[in-house]
């Protein structure tokens, strides 16, 4: 079971590396989160940690409803272009994706040892997701994918935490969703002012302000 | 008592040396010249009358001659006892004489500035310039002779009673100091008329009556105190004592040595010409090397 | 817990309570001072905030005096840099405030750096902040440690103190400070910089070589030297002043390197005595040039100009200010019988009476240093003949000179204050150099019960086997007897009263302040017999309007700065090239940051597991 949503973890976190269009990274960035709920629940039975239900529960809350709505809304105020900006094209995102899946597995399998499959397997794709994340982070010019970059990885950071030590203490979860939900609020607004300002949500044209 | 008469006596003599160098001068420019006693008559004369006090002038100006006599007069106290008495003087020493003439130095460039005329500028920046180069040379002088003696003490020059190369040199040093210091050619020259080649002159050039004849009979004060010292490293004397007349004969002795002094210091003065003044720089450096050598020699014990 | 805390923090030796007293003597009249001053110049408001940052100032001053910590140290000595650092830029209107702001709290942070450097070696050593486990510990330390600490503590204490090369921001930031700051920056700031070598350096280390001593005189001489020469050459009254400070801070380091220097050789008279010169100018300079800044201020109020060539005439106007100012330049020309003679006097004996005990050629050594500060005295003197009379004395160079008043109560009480004091400490040496003994003797960690540095309340003696004594108030008696039988000549050999009549003009029938002989030419021949050093250069420029007739000529003479022209101005063109060549990897584009910070974090990573 949690194979399978495991696999659709990964090929979620595949259709946002190859995105083109905004609403694409958003709604992929949904199903990430969705998977990953689901797979704090199984954790949470199978490892009896009652308050990883409560976890699960914002990240539903947070991460799959509220700030995909949030960050739908911002759009459809700016009334952007919904073009991307790709660095890289698609096919040759996908390629890098793939490099990066390698290179997580064969360090997974470094640290873990030749014993436990499962673990490999989970390690591996949350490094990959903090890659991807990093990768979203650097190669896509908008604003908007550096705070979807940003979610990302902390969905990767997530993933990693639960599978290796059952979660992290609690307050510190809670602190965390928290600081990633203000973020984004405050992200939020100051795309809106950087839009208002510019007229145009491209970080590339920072570089137009350096001394 | 003896001090004080021995003291009184020699701040009588003092005029006379000045007196003694113009006329040997002005007999060797085949001149018949003015009398060794002119220094009094013209003190006599400058008591004698008023005073013409700048109105730009502040009280800096009529207190400076005061300041200067009486820094003078502590000085010739501070060595004369040394000398006279070799008594090991509780006042000050060797180095506390150079400030207390610098005392008096101090407030006659202020008076010169003080009454506002160029003149008096120029003498006071000129003085100023000269004296502070006197520094270090009369520094390694004492050094030097304080190396030999062991002691900063008056009273060790007063009891100075070999002669080494180190005191000659020093003496030697000391001469062109005192050069400097007492306004001679070729540093300065007590006869010109032409202000802009004077620089003591300039200082006091303001000054008249009453207050100009404390502060030339400081300057001659002030000479006698430096030919004492100078002739105290070439012809030690010991100090006075006995009966009335080895007293009498130890002050000819004295006078005698000052009148040697002075009569190379007129040689000089009529020999070479006043110098540039910023070359007076190297002729105080000359001197500063000088005690330098003295200070070497002192060093090595010769 | 705060008497525990009490006992381990502070250490209340004889030192601390000698700077203790320096910093009390100087800021409590320039806080009367203060009030005078600042009524009028600023609004309300920023009067309060420039006594709370004065109050910061003092307080962190005092800390660092007394505590025995060496973090605590360096947390109130950094609190000092920065309260001062605001104090300097407190009259911001003007740009060259914040221009010296600027140059100070660079030059200080980085002598704050050396300071931390010895601080870490020391550490190293000992694995304790307390001063009296250092001290301990201090003795297993090789000898090259030691030269590299002492070389750090050097360094950077002498960045604050104004050592040079490391003073160039003393000309900048004591003249733009509001005078009573400038007061106690200089009379008390830089030194406390000298109590971190004092403390640091012989207290904590002992003088382990005597190159350290060697290297201290030298250095000394050559900030006496430089900085009276560069005083001789300025026109604005309070950078003359700061330059002084830089002159006098090199005579207390020659009594300071003095003794480090015989304490390594191993003669504790010597060292005790020496330590003593260095620290009675420690406390004169701090009285005298405190005062000088005070006036110096009090004529700037006034006359809202520092130009000396702008004023004159002052002494009629402001004759209590200007009688404080005599008093100062007398004391600082070290002139009998005020304080300044006396530690110059002490200084010089200190040169003369080591020569007897050092062998051949370092006898000539001392010989050439001690010649030296004659020369600076006697150049000192020269400066101040020069800023007092072109200041006070002659006519009034302009209008506002002309319009000249003299100043409010509390700024006359703090001036006042002061000049008391330099007189009583110049007539009273012979009872502070009984303190000062005790205080130069733990420092130093010699036993002086066998020495005497005075036989009676009047005289100081130095050697008595050899007769060198001075007596201040002998001297002073002298000097006043003598004074009364001159006047009394005066007034009894005739009875005419003098007359006021115009000064001899020699002709021309109008003379006015143009005709008066100005700073720069007072200063000129010192410009020309130091031209090696001081690199004049002059323009002039004719404007003729035909070939006879001359329609004005200016004339324009400057000195080169050779510190900042050779050495801080190469220096900071070659950071600032540096730097703008490492912005080449900032193109102002996120990605490539991030690029940088994920690339950093993969080689992190990959080359944590070697570690």
């Amino acid at each position: 079971m949690q194979g399978i949503i495991l696999f659709v973890f990964l090929v979620s976190t595949y259709l946002m590396v190859i995105a083109k269009r905004i609403p694409a990274l958003i709604s992929s960035f949904r199903y990430q989160s969705l998977c990953l709920a689901a797979i704090t629940i199984i954790i949470a039975l199978t490892q009896h940690e009652p308050y990883l239900y409560i976890i699960a529960g914002l990240l539903f809350a947070l991460k799959v409803s509220l700030i995909p709505y949030i960050l739908y809304r911002i759009i459809r105020k700016i009334n952007v272009n919904e073009d991307l900006g790709l660095f890289v094209n698609p096919q040759l995102s996908m390629l890098w994706a793939l490099a990066f899946t390698y290179l997580s597995w064969v360090f997974a399998s470094f640290l873990v040892g030749t014993n436990n499959a499962m673990l490999t397997i989970t390690l591996a794709i949350a490094f990959f997701v903090v890659l991807s994340g990093i990768f979203l982070m650097i190669f896509r010019m908008t604003a908007l994918s550096q705070i979807i970059g940003l979610l990302v990885m902390e969905n990767g950071i997530f993933l990693l935490a639960s599978t290796v030590s059952g979660g992290m203490p609690f307050f510190v979860e809670i602190a965390i969703f928290f600081d990633v939900l203000v973020s984004v609020l405050i992200m939020g607004f100051f795309i809106y002012r950087i839009n208002k300002l510019f007229t145009h949500i491209d970080v590339n044209k920072l570089s137009r302000l350096k001394g | 008592m003896k001090l004080i008469l021995h003291i009184f006596v020699f701040i009588l003599v003092s005029p006379l040396l000045s007196g003694l160098i113009s006329k040997i001068k002005n007999n060797l420019r085949m001149r018949k010249g003015q009398s060794i006693f002119q220094p009094y008559y013209n003190l006599t004369k400058l008591f004698s009358k008023g005073e013409v006090i700048s109105e730009t002038a502040s009280w800096i100006f009529r207190v400076a001659p005061f300041v200067v006599l009486s820094s003078t007069l502590t000085a010739a106290i501070l060595v004369l006892v040394g000398f006279f008495n070799n008594s090991i003087h509780q006042m000050g020493d060797f180095i506390a004489l150079i400030f207390i003439f610098a005392l008096g130095r101090f407030f006659l460039s202020l008076a010169a500035l003080d009454t506002g005329s160029s003149f008096g500028g120029m003498g006071s920046s000129r003085e100023m310039f000269i004296s502070s180069l006197v520094e270090p040379a009369m520094f390694m002088v004492i050094f030097a002779v304080s190396l030999q003696f062991g002691s900063t003490n008056i009273s060790a020059f007063g009891s100075l009673h070999t002669v080494s190369a180190s005191s000659i040199v020093a003496a030697v040093a000391l001469f062109l100091i005192v050069i400097a210091e007492t306004s001679r050619i070729p540093v300065d020259n007590q006869e010109t008329h032409l202000e802009l080649t004077m620089i003591h002159e300039a200082m006091v050039l303001e000054y008249s009556g009453r207050s100009l004849a404390l502060i030339e009979l400081a300057s001659y004060i002030k000479q006698m105190i430096y030919f004492s010292l100078i002739a105290q490293l070439i012809f030690p004397v010991g100090p006075s004592e006995g009966n009335f007349t080895q007293i009498i004969l130890w002050f000819l002795w004295y006078l005698s040595r000052l009148g040697i002094i002075a009569l190379v210091v007129a040689l000089v003065e009529i020999s070479v010409a006043k110098m540039r003044l910023f070359r007076a720089a190297d002729f105080l450096g000359f001197a500063f090397v000088l005690g330098v050598i003295a200070t070497v020699c002192a060093i090595l014990g010769v | 817990m705060t008497d525990f805390l009490l006992q381990k923090l502070f250490l209340f030796d004889p030192l601390s309570i000698f700077f203790l007293a320096v910093i009390l003597i100087i800021c409590i009249p320039s806080l009367i001072y203060s009030f005078g001053y600042l009524k009028g110049e600023y609004s309300a408001a920023k009067i309060a905030l420039a006594q709370i940052l004065l109050f910061f100032f003092v307080s962190s001053m005092v800390l660092v005096v007394s505590v025995s910590n060496c973090l605590v140290f360096l947390l109130f000595w950094e609190i000092m840099s920065l309260v001062s650092y605001f104090l300097v830029i407190f009259d911001i209107k003007h740009s060259k405030s914040i221009r010296a702001g600027l140059i100070y709290i660079v030059m200080t942070h980085i002598g704050t750096a050396f300071i931390i450097g010895a601080f870490v070696v020391l550490y190293k050593y000992s694995r304790s902040f307390d001063f009296l486990a250092i001290k301990n510990a201090v003795q297993a330390m090789p000898l090259q440690t030691k030269n590299i600490v002492f070389l750090l503590f050097l360094i950077g204490f002498g960045t604050k103190a104004g050592i040079v090369p490391l003073h160039i921001w003393l000309p900048y930031a004591h003249p733009q400070a509001p005078s009573h700051i400038s007061s106690i920056m200089s009379g008390v700031m830089i030194k406390t910089a000298i109590y971190g070598i004092i403390r640091f350096v012989i207290f904590e280390l002992g003088v382990a070589s005597s190159w350290w001593g060697a290297l201290v005189l030298i250095l000394a001489i050559i900030s006496c030297l430089a900085g009276v020469i560069y005083a001789l050459m300025e026109h604005d009254i309070k950078r003359l002043l700061a330059y002084h400070s830089v002159e006098n801070i090199g005579i207390i380091l020659l009594g300071v390197g003095l003794g480090m220097f015989f304490i390594s050789l191993n003669l504790p008279y010597l060292a005790v005595f020496s330590l003593i010169a260095g620290l009675y100018h420690l406390i004169n300079h701090a009285i005298f040039k405190g005062l000088l800044f005070l006036c110096a201020g009090s004529v700037y109020k006034t006359t809202g100009t520092r130009n000396i060539e702008k004023l004159g005439g002052l002494i009629k106007k402001m004759p209590y200010t200007a009688a404080c100012f005599l008093l100062g330049a007398l004391a600082i020309s070290a002139l009998p019988p005020f304080n300044g003679f006396v530690s110059e006097w002490l200084t010089l004996q200190a040169f003369i009476l080591g020569a007897f005990d050092v062998i051949g050629g370092n006898k000539l050594f001392l010989g050439l240093c001690g010649a030296m500060l004659a020369l600076t005295s006697g150049l000192a003197a020269a400066c101040f003949v020069k800023a007092f009379g072109v200041t006070f004395l002659g006519q009034a160079r302009s209008y506002h000179a002309h319009n000249a008043k003299e100043v409010s109560l509390s700024m006359k009480i703090g001036m006042s204050f002061l000049a008391l004091l330099t007189v009583i400490f110049g007539l009273a040496a012979a009872l502070i150099i009984k303190l000062l003994a005790k205080v130069s003797a733990s420092a130093l960690g010699i036993d002086i019960s066998s020495m005497s540095f005075s036989i009676n309340n009047f005289t100081l003696s130095v050697q008595p086997a050899k007769g060198v004594y001075l007596s201040t108030p002998m001297v002073a008696l002298g000097l006043i007897i003598f004074g009364v039988v001159s006047f009394v000549i005066y007034r009894v050999i005739n009875s005419y009263k003098p007359r006021v009549y115009k000064t001899w003009d020699c002709g021309y029938y109008k003379l006015d302040s143009a005709n008066e002989y100005t700073a720069t030419a007072f200063s000129k021949p010192f410009r020309i017999a130091f031209s090696f050093f001081l690199l004049p250069y002059r323009r002039t420029q004719k404007i003729r309007e035909s070939f006879y007739h001359v329609k004005s000529f200016s004339y324009e003479t400057r000195t080169t700065k050779i510190f900042k022209k050779y050495i801080y101005d190469p220096t900071l063109v070659l950071v600032l090239r540096v730097a703008k060549s490492m912005r080449k990897i900032q193109p102002g584009s996120i990605h490539l940051y991030l690029g940088y910070i994920f690339i950093t974090l993969l080689l992190m990573i990959m080359f944590m597991s070697k570690f």
